[in-house]
């Protein structure tokens, strides 16, 4: 239901993550998935290397052994012996060479269980057959497993604490870079974009950063602040302009009408004729007075040094206004509470402000209406409103309200559309905070806040 | 008494004297600062109507040096230029008004007048009205030795009517005056209605008040 006229879309910055807040999350979170995968990995991918490293240790010693037999004939090891068997000391490994019966097959690995003096281990076991002097030989070295594994839990610490820290360390410096790289963009924020107020008054100086796409963002935003400025500029000094140029054919038109006025001998007729046209020149005499009082506001043409005390200022407002109650029958209350005296205000303007307010709330009122002053203080800001019982605003319409020459309510009293934007022109001069609550058919609220009292 | 306007707006200028002259004002012109210090210097006015804008130089400049050359005179700065300043500077260097461009000829004499009763200490004896006589000094209206109260704005509405005699006024243009800038036609002239309403029910418990006339579809005028 209420809405703030600035409608703005820069009030919303709660809604919404920053970018960098967005980068951090995401720089962490996609590290730790990766830390998270290795771990997972780990222990299969340290097995997978031990297990080709046994494997190519195997061969190596088989190697070593044919090359043996070769040189210095089986009987090197068989010493006349049917076979040979040989294991080291804690029985990590073992070699045993035997005659084989059994046609030849490829060499195989694999892991099985053997005997060795009593007790039953596991091992890693290479299986070669050959020839040698005729006879065919079965060679068998093997690695015990847990020989082989005995190293895979500190490769694996070790391997898991050098990877956390490299992503600990890319983490700080991906972190640290990010913030560097976008830090011009978080200049152009808060220097151009944070708490500008139309007309851009600040003094804008270009953002220093060596990224192309900042440079342009900024070149680009300042550029478009420039033109708005410049074409704000061009608007105002057009409405000052032609509405002081309008002032003296008005003038003129004016004391022609009433110099006929009074020509002796004119018809009724005439009379009539010369009534309207002098209602007509009125009417424009109104809107170019309006126009040039907001544009003598937007140029800052008025003292802001007066203090106000708004009891006083409403009192004067209605010795202006209090006769117009009666035509529709109104009921009108004041209820103000607080005896606040406003600081650093200009009275004429501030008076003008409440005669448009209540002069709406009269016009768009409902016979027998009411109307309602009263004021309240929350959060160290006094705030006062004007409240009637009149044909109120769609909620279509609540945000035009403010614009120019807008004219909502199609009612015959309606006046010239420019009552509002000058209230407006008044409250952002002062800056004061001016909010509209309304509903059709039941009435319209305005309230006006006054910061830092 | 002799007028002086100051104004580079000939159509203006002569709207001015058309009005002024009917009130037996005689008329001078002047079109630029220049011409207008020349005159001064020369003649001597009991008004000058001075607008600000002039080409060659700016109104107050004219006013410094005019006031030295002739303190006595009257003057009224006539301005398009409605700046603030404009006004408190006017009436610091000696202007004896201010009226905003446009401006309604009736409202410039009635400020006139008022300058001539102040300034030229006008002795200004009862003005009759009917068989009632109005005091513009102590702002109240007799009827033999009866004082009749009237509001601040009845009063002003009746003294303005009175001054403007035997001329039809709108209601916009009572409005006007008697609300100035705030005036509002849609709803002023209700009201200004009802005001004549109530002046004629005041005076008339004391004798007729057929001099105040309501023209159909304009306005008021009093015929005396």
């Amino acid at each position: 239901m209420a809405r703030n006229n600035e409608g703005n879309w820069l009030q919303n910055k709660n809604i919404g993550v920053k970018l960098l807040t967005k980068l951090t999350f995401f720089i962490t979170l996609s590290k730790l998935a990766i830390v998270a995968l290795f771990v997972l990995l780990l222990p299969y991918l340290v097995e997978r290397i031990a297990s080709e490293y046994t494997n190519y240790y195997l061969r190596q010693q088989k190697q070593k052994v044919l090359q043996i037999t070769k040189l210095k004939g089986i009987d090197f090891y068989l010493q006349g012996d049917e076979s040979y068997g040989s294991y080291t000391m804690l029985k990590e490994e073992y070699i045993a060479l035997e005659p084989s019966y059994y046609p030849f097959k490829k060499d195989t690995i694999e892991t099985a269980r053997r005997i060795v003096e009593q007790d039953t281990l596991s091992y890693r076991i290479l299986k070669h057959n050959f020839k040698a002097k005729n006879k065919k030989y079965l060679l068998e070295i093997g690695k015990s497993t847990s020989s082989i594994n005995q190293y895979n839990h500190p490769l694996q610490r070790i391997a898991l604490f050098v990877l956390i820290g490299l992503i600990a360390l890319t983490i700080v410096v991906d972190l640290v870079f990010t913030r560097i790289f976008l830090k011009p963009l978080g200049l152009i924020i808060k220097d151009k974009l944070i708490d500008q107020k139309f007309p851009f008054s600040k003094q804008l100086v270009p953002i220093k950063t060596s990224t192309y796409d900042f440079k342009y963002l900024d070149s680009v935003i300042s550029n478009l602040m420039l033109q708005i400025n410049v074409a704000f500029e061009k608007e105002r000094e057009f409405t000052a302009n032609a509405s002081h140029e309008l002032l003296t054919p008005i003038s003129i038109l004016q004391t022609k009408i009433e110099n006929m006025m009074i020509e002796v001998g004119l018809a009724e007729k005439n009379h009539h004729q010369l009534a309207e046209m002098m209602r007509t020149v009125n009417r424009l005499k109104k809107i170019v007075n309006s126009l040039m009082l907001i544009s003598r506001i937007e140029n800052k043409q008025f003292d802001k040094k007066d203090e106000v005390l708004l009891n006083n200022l409403i009192a004067e407002v209605m010795e202006e206004l209090a006769h117009r109650l009666t035509d529709n029958s109104l009921k009108f209350t004041i209820q103000l509470t607080h005896q606040v005296c406003l600081k650093n205000l200009n009275h004429d303007l501030l008076f003008q402000l409440f005669y448009n307010l209540i002069n709406n709330a009269i016009r768009y009122n409902k016979p027998k209406g009411e109307i309602l002053i009263s004021d309240a203080i929350s959060k160290g800001y006094y705030t006062i409103s004007v409240k009637d019982t009149g044909y109120g605003i769609s909620q279509k319409d609540l945000p035009l309200i403010f614009n120019r020459f807008k004219r909502i309510n199609k009612v015959e009293t309606a006046g010239y559309g420019l009552g509002l934007a000058i209230v407006k022109s008044i409250a952002d001069y002062h800056h004061l905070k001016l909010t509209v609550n309304s509903e059709e058919n039941i009435g319209t609220t305005f309230t006006i806040v006054f910061p830092n009292i | 008494m002799k007028v002086l306007i100051v104004e580079d707006e000939r159509t203006l200028a002569l709207e001015i004297e058309a009005f002024l002259k009917k009130e037996s004002y005689i008329c001078d012109f002047a079109r630029n600062a220049n011409e207008a210090l020349q005159k001064v210097g020369i003649n001597e006015y009991d008004f000058v109507l001075l607008d600000l804008g002039l080409p060659d130089q700016d109104g107050l400049l004219v006013l410094k040096e005019a006031k030295k050359l002739n303190p006595d005179t009257a003057y009224i700065i006539l301005t398009a230029r409605g700046k603030l300043e404009d006004r408190i500077k006017g009436l610091d260097l000696g202007a004896d008004d201010y009226l905003p461009k446009p401006f309604s000829l009736l409202e410039l004499q009635s400020r006139m007048q008022a300058i001539s009763r102040r300034k030229f200490g006008f002795n200004v004896e009862l003005i009759p009205l009917g068989e009632f006589k109005l005091d513009l000094q102590k702002r109240l209206v007799w009827c033999q030795q009866n004082e009749i109260a009237l509001s601040r704005k009845e009063f002003d509405l009746l003294s303005y009517l009175v001054l403007h005699k035997n001329r039809p006024l709108t209601r916009m243009q009572l409005s006007e005056h008697i609300w100035g800038n705030f005036a509002d036609d849609d709803f002023d002239s209700n009201y200004i209605d009802a005001h004549i309403k109530n002046i004629r029910k005041k005076l008339g418990a004391f004798a007729e008040t057929d001099w105040l006339e309501t023209m159909r579809g304009i306005g008021y005028k009093i015929r005396i």
